[in-house]
């Protein structure tokens, strides 16, 4: 399906749950809450016209204000991309786990609950990844972090 | 040998060992010679780029996306790169872009050399080392004369590519194609019909197609398994949609497959090569781009295919100089994931043969 | 090395014996430095420089170099590549592991000092001698292949200029 299709589509399709966000001209953007995602993610993969079967990218961020979760889907038969968000809170981010849609997001869920802190529910392996086994200075990624390595550059 | 008491036990291969491209330690459940369950550990590489990128500009962004994945660092320049001239809107010129195919993928051919050395040394065999990196170091003086690096260039940088190429270039590249594609044939004739190669790699680890898409596998990996599926012609970028090439397969996704795969890729490449030259239009080789680059808020995930599959940045731009948020989606971040799933039940010389296979670079991984 | 310890105290209380000792030392370290095995250690960009040297257009055989998988039976480690929190203590193992005379060069900007991750990486162990003991040091990123025959040349010429460890004691 072309972009335009395929927003006509999931807007007509979605019940509102899935709203789009304007990027321009790149691959839609969507954004959809917390409570909605295994729903949406399941008919998302299962849709006959839509077939998202292949989990590109799964990203945590922290925009400065609060965390997002970002999933680009794409699809290995129609050949066509968008990409969902979502946003938490700082205190108790937390948010379904997709590996039981997409075996994929596995690590990548660890990494962002690793480096980020967001709690992903029903992971069932949230332990020590890319970090040393003794790390104890906290979430490295987060906007706010300092530790004892880190020099912030100035601003140009 | 009847009431022998057998029971599991932990053995650990790596971090340093041999055949483990780089730092990469498996835990490994075996009973006797077979590996009953594997367990992946990783993060020995872990040099925070992500959060050492937030700290730069974007244009000193571009020299530790080389080191991201050293071994094709063409295309690792290049997907952060476009990603960047998405947000921005920055319109590259056409010589450019007929630059950046031809570098891309001699830096795949480059790869896929590499890899045939190392894992026929990991299998055992010796001699196709040396044959591989000797034709890889005419690609290698392709690239010196053009970037003045052997590894790590920072050529395609954003708006364009950095310099221009020399006069004669194209004579010499054409030359060098010329060699690679007749000792292909050598290459093929000395292990595909080799007896012991096909007893070690012909049926063991075979990736069922579904597995594979379900975990996110893709590149030479996917397509052995045989879906067909490459982002350069499925999601096209750059000029690739104007070049008449096709995309390999195969069939069964076993390690021979994957072995077959990228050797077929190698030729393609030196097809779209021959067609980028032939084509190579007169121009700017770069858009004007101040150091201050500083795109539209906005974020895009932009997708290319490098040698060991589908490679994306997810970038993030708040209006600032630096960027808000650099994710690197390497290929073998993936690759990896999916080796619990079909790698158990097979022998411990069996898995050197598959991990070998897969084509994992560790900085992907880890980052 | 029990018994070759007392040879050059007995050789020297003969007439020219003195001269003996040393050209015995001088033969035998050149021996040494002839044949310095490596142990295959790579961890990033600068393995992929190491692999190039050891194959067929700069080639470490002609050096007496080859690479040994364990470091029982090596003795030289070329450190390529960046060592992060996580790998320091393995790569110390792999230096206790190693028999005497042992040798590290450090290869590449990351270890010398962290290379392009000296500000801000958490992760990364700014240069790799606090961890071990370095010989050379091999600036680059990532050090071309005639740069690191260079450092091995100048490791061979250390080691020729090294004198026999107890060779002159009683």
């Amino acid at each position: 399906m072309t972009k335009e299709e395929l927003v006509a589509y999931i807007g007509s399709h979605f019940e509102g749950k899935l709203t789009p966000v304007e990027t321009g001209k790149f691959d839609p953007w969507f954004e959809i809450k917390p409570d909605d995602l295994l729903e949406v993610m399941q008919k998302l993969h299962d849709d006959n016209s839509l077939k998202f079967d292949f989990l590109c990218n799964l990203s945590g961020v922290d925009t400065g204000e609060h965390f997002e979760v970002a999933y680009s889907l794409a699809s290995i038969g129609l050949k066509h991309r968008m990409d969902v968000k979502l946003s938490l809170p700082y205190e108790g981010a937390e948010v379904e786990s997709v590996q039981k849609i997409w075996a994929g997001a596995n690590w990548h869920e660890r990494e962002a609950w690793e480096l980020y802190g967001i709690n992903f529910k029903n992971h069932g392996n949230l332990t020590r990844f890319l970090l040393p086994d003794e790390w104890d200075q906290g979430h490295p990624m987060r906007k706010d972090w300092d530790g004892p390595d880190f020099v912030r550059l100035p601003e140009v | 040998m009847q009431g022998l008491r057998t029971e599991e036990f932990q053995v650990n291969m790596g971090p340093h060992h041999p055949s483990t491209h780089g730092v990469c330690r498996m835990v490994l459940t075996m009973d006797g010679e077979r590996v009953l369950k594997i367990e992946p550990v990783i993060g020995y590489l872990h040099r925070a780029i992500e959060k050492v990128c937030e700290n730069r500009t974007y244009v000193q962004c571009l020299p530790l996306m080389d080191r991201f994945e050293y071994v094709t660092s063409m295309a690792t320049n290049q997907v952060f790169s476009m990603a960047a001239e998405k947000l921005g809107g920055v319109e590259v010129p056409e010589r450019a872009e007929y630059l950046r195919v031809i570098m891309v993928e001699l830096n795949r051919i480059a790869s896929h050399l590499l890899f045939y050395g190392v894992t026929a040394m990991d299998i055992g065999a010796y001699t196709p080392f040396l044959y591989g990196l000797r034709e890889r170091e005419l690609i290698i003086d392709l690239f010196e004369e053009t970037c003045g690096q052997r590894l790590t260039y920072n050529y395609i940088r954003i708006g364009g590519v950095s310099k221009d190429i020399l006069p004669g270039f194209e004579q010499r590249c054409r030359k060098a194609l010329d060699t690679i594609e007749a000792k292909l044939v050598e290459y093929e004739g000395l292990l595909n019909e080799n007896p012991i190669w096909l007893a070690r790699t012909k049926g063991i680890g075979i990736l069922p197609a579904e597995t594979a898409i379900a975990y996110g596998a893709s590149g030479p990996v996917l397509r052995a398994s045989g879906v067909d599926y490459d982002v350069r012609r499925d999601d096209p970028y750059s000029i690739y949609h104007k070049l008449d090439w096709k995309v390999p397969t195969q069939k069964s996704g076993d390690c021979f497959d994957r072995y077959m795969q990228r050797l077929d890729e190698i030729r393609v490449s030196i097809k779209i090569i021959r067609q980028a030259l032939d084509g190579l239009p007169e121009g700017e080789f770069k858009a004007k781009v101040s150091p201050k680059f500083k795109p539209a808020p906005g974020e895009c995930y932009n997708r290319i295919e490098s040698a060991r599959g589908e490679m994306g940045c997810h970038l993030i731009s708040n209006g600032g100089p630096k960027p808000l948020r650099v994710k690197l989606r390497g290929s073998s971040y993936n690759n990896l994931q999916v080796l619990p799933a079909f790698g158990a039940n097979c022998m411990i010389a069996d898995l050197v043969a598959i991990f070998a296979t897969l084509d994992v670079i560790l900085p992907e991984v880890d980052r | 090395m029990g018994v070759v310890k007392k040879v050059p105290y007995y050789l020297e209380k003969f007439p020219g014996g003195g001269m003996v000792a040393t050209s015995l030392e001088c033969v035998l370290k050149n021996a040494q430095a002839a044949s310095v095995w490596y142990l295959l250690f790579g961890t990033a960009c600068c393995a992929i420089e190491l692999m190039c040297t050891g194959a067929s257009r700069f080639d470490f055989d002609r050096l007496g170099m080859i690479f040994r998988p364990t470091p029982r039976q090596a003795d030289l480690i070329i450190a390529a590549g960046t060592i992060t929190k996580k790998m320091a203590p393995r790569l110390r193992r792999l230096y206790d592991q190693m028999a005497e005379p042992r040798y590290v060069i450090a290869m590449g900007g990351c270890t010398v000092k962290g290379g392009p991750f000296y500000y801000d990486s958490y992760a990364v162990e700014k240069g790799i001698d606090h961890i071990v003991p370095v010989d050379v040091y091999i600036p680059g990123c990532p050090p071309r292949p005639e740069s690191l025959l260079e450092g091995c040349l100048t490791l061979q010429k250390k080691i020729k200029s090294q004198k026999l460890p107890d060779w002159h004691e009683k």
